[in-house]
């Protein structure tokens, strides 16, 4: 019974629900709930897939008399929640040593080629026409990177605004939130709507880090550097600029735009917000109080 | 929260590099020895020998300057100009951010836009001009 609820609440939470949550914009507009939930999904997913393993594995070999089918069964059950744990933590593993690797490659080089900003500190400056603007996120030396082609691009500003805006990145420590979820879609990459995690996760962190910057600057700003940015320097992008064709992958920013232009409605999203983190509590504790006790007592009975 | 550089060697490494891509803008086949390394960088500070070649050493690991045996003696060059290794820089960082796959080593603030999308985000923020 326990391992039957599991199973159909992982299934349920692995593919419709986060198929769905995608489908609903309206979330974008409190992104702090919205990445709370997706969080609170992704746990009780996996979670939920691993306790039906262990509740069916248990409930055959605690029986009186386990025939040949049920040493199947056990093994079977087991085997399920074994693989999803050692997948996820070998996949956690190769992507976050893959990721660290990146970044101390450019940060050595950022530190070599960059110079500081004289009226922005803790900003680094690369000399090159192309306009771009990054963040190098660590756990105490984070970076953020623009371009010479940016600070020409953009008004000075525009140029605060898409700091305010990495920096925000920095705080919030952004890449974590997209690495967890990096490191699902790498572990199930099928049959679980990991990619539609990641996207939305992608812009939710985004449209965070953009309130960040709005709260500081104003939206016009934002915005103004976010098309500013994405189109480039008028002759050409940042992309074409060093000899690289990445057209189409822009989807994020028009989202951005649309939400920067969006009247606020403050109470309205104060319910949401406290609707949806109620959902994601509800998400993690339901299962283990209505599902998971019931049985752990059973064991022990 | 934001800390540039990591120190003196940070520093160092810097000072050496900036000589290097002197030395390379200058003449690209042209390389240099620990010694000459040593006098330039000791007319701004006090230096050991062997600090020289600790940090030439952490920079041939890191792929940024190449090492030639000459004899006895090592010759140090930058293993490209300062110009063409901003290039590889951005080149590098453009790649990353256009992963498909979002599992990326930096943040960008924005991607990169196709023409069609830029006229809808061009829309867009008329839209936020007039609210």
């Amino acid at each position: 019974m326990t391992a039957g609820v599991l199973a159909v609440l992982a299934v349920v939470l692995a593919g419709p629900v986060p198929a769905g949550l995608a489908r609903l914009p309206a979330f974008r507009r409190t992104p702090v709930a919205a990445v709370i939930v997706w969080q609170a999904v992704a746990l009780a997913a996996v979670l939920a897939a691993v306790g039906a393993g262990l509740a069916l594995a248990t409930d055959r070999a605690w029986r009186e008399d386990p025939g040949p089918l049920s040493a199947v069964v056990v093994l079977v059950a087991a085997g399920v929640a074994a693989t999803v744990v050692v997948r996820l933590l070998a996949c956690g593993h190769l992507v976050g040593t893959r990721i660290r690797a990146r970044r101390r490659r450019f940060r050595s080089h950022v530190d070599l080629l960059a110079h500081r900003d004289r009226e922005r500190p803790g900003v680094l400056v690369v000399e090159h026409d192309a306009p771009v603007a990054y963040c190098l996120p660590a756990m105490a030396a984070s970076r953020v990177v623009v371009s010479t082609g940016t600070i020409r691009l953009l008004s000075s500003a525009e140029l605060d605004a898409v700091i305010a805006h990495e920096r925000a990145h920095v705080r919030g420590r952004h890449d974590l939130v997209l690495e967890a979820f990096s490191v699902i879609q790498r572990a199930f990459p099928r049959w679980v709507a990991s990619r539609a995690a990641l996207d939305e996760v992608s812009v939710l962190v985004e449209v965070l880090a953009d309130r960040a910057a709005v709260r500081r600057h104003g939206s016009d700003p934002v915005a103004h550097a976010l098309v500013a940015l994405a189109a480039g320097d008028g002759t050409s992008t940042a992309a074409e600029g060093v000899g690289l064709d990445l057209r189409g992958s822009g989807r994020t920013a028009l989202a951005r735009v649309g939400l920067l232009g969006r009247a606020s409605r403050p109470v309205r999203d104060a319910v949401q917000s406290a609707a949806l983190v109620t959902a994601a509590a509800a998400l993690l504790v339901l299962p283990t109080v209505l599902v998971v006790r019931p049985w752990l007592a059973s064991l022990a009975g | 929260m934001v800390i540039p550089f990591n120190g003196r060697l940070g520093e160092l490494e810097r000072a050496v590099m900036d000589h290097l891509w002197d030395t390379c803008d200058a003449d690209p086949a042209a390389t240099v020895t620990v010694r000459d390394l040593h006098e330039a960088l000791e007319a701004d500070r006090r230096l050991a020998y062997t600090t020289v070649m600790t940090v030439l050493d952490r920079l041939a690991r890191k792929d940024l300057v190449v090492q030639e045996r000459d004899g006895r003696a090592y010759r140090y060059r930058a293993r490209a100009g300062r110009a063409a290794m901003t290039a590889a820089l951005m080149h590098d960082a453009l790649e990353d951010f256009a992963h498909d796959d979002r599992r990326t080593a930096l943040v960008a603030f924005v991607d990169v836009a196709s023409p069609d999308e830029l006229e809808a985000l061009r829309q867009a923020l008329d839209r936020v001009r007039g609210s």
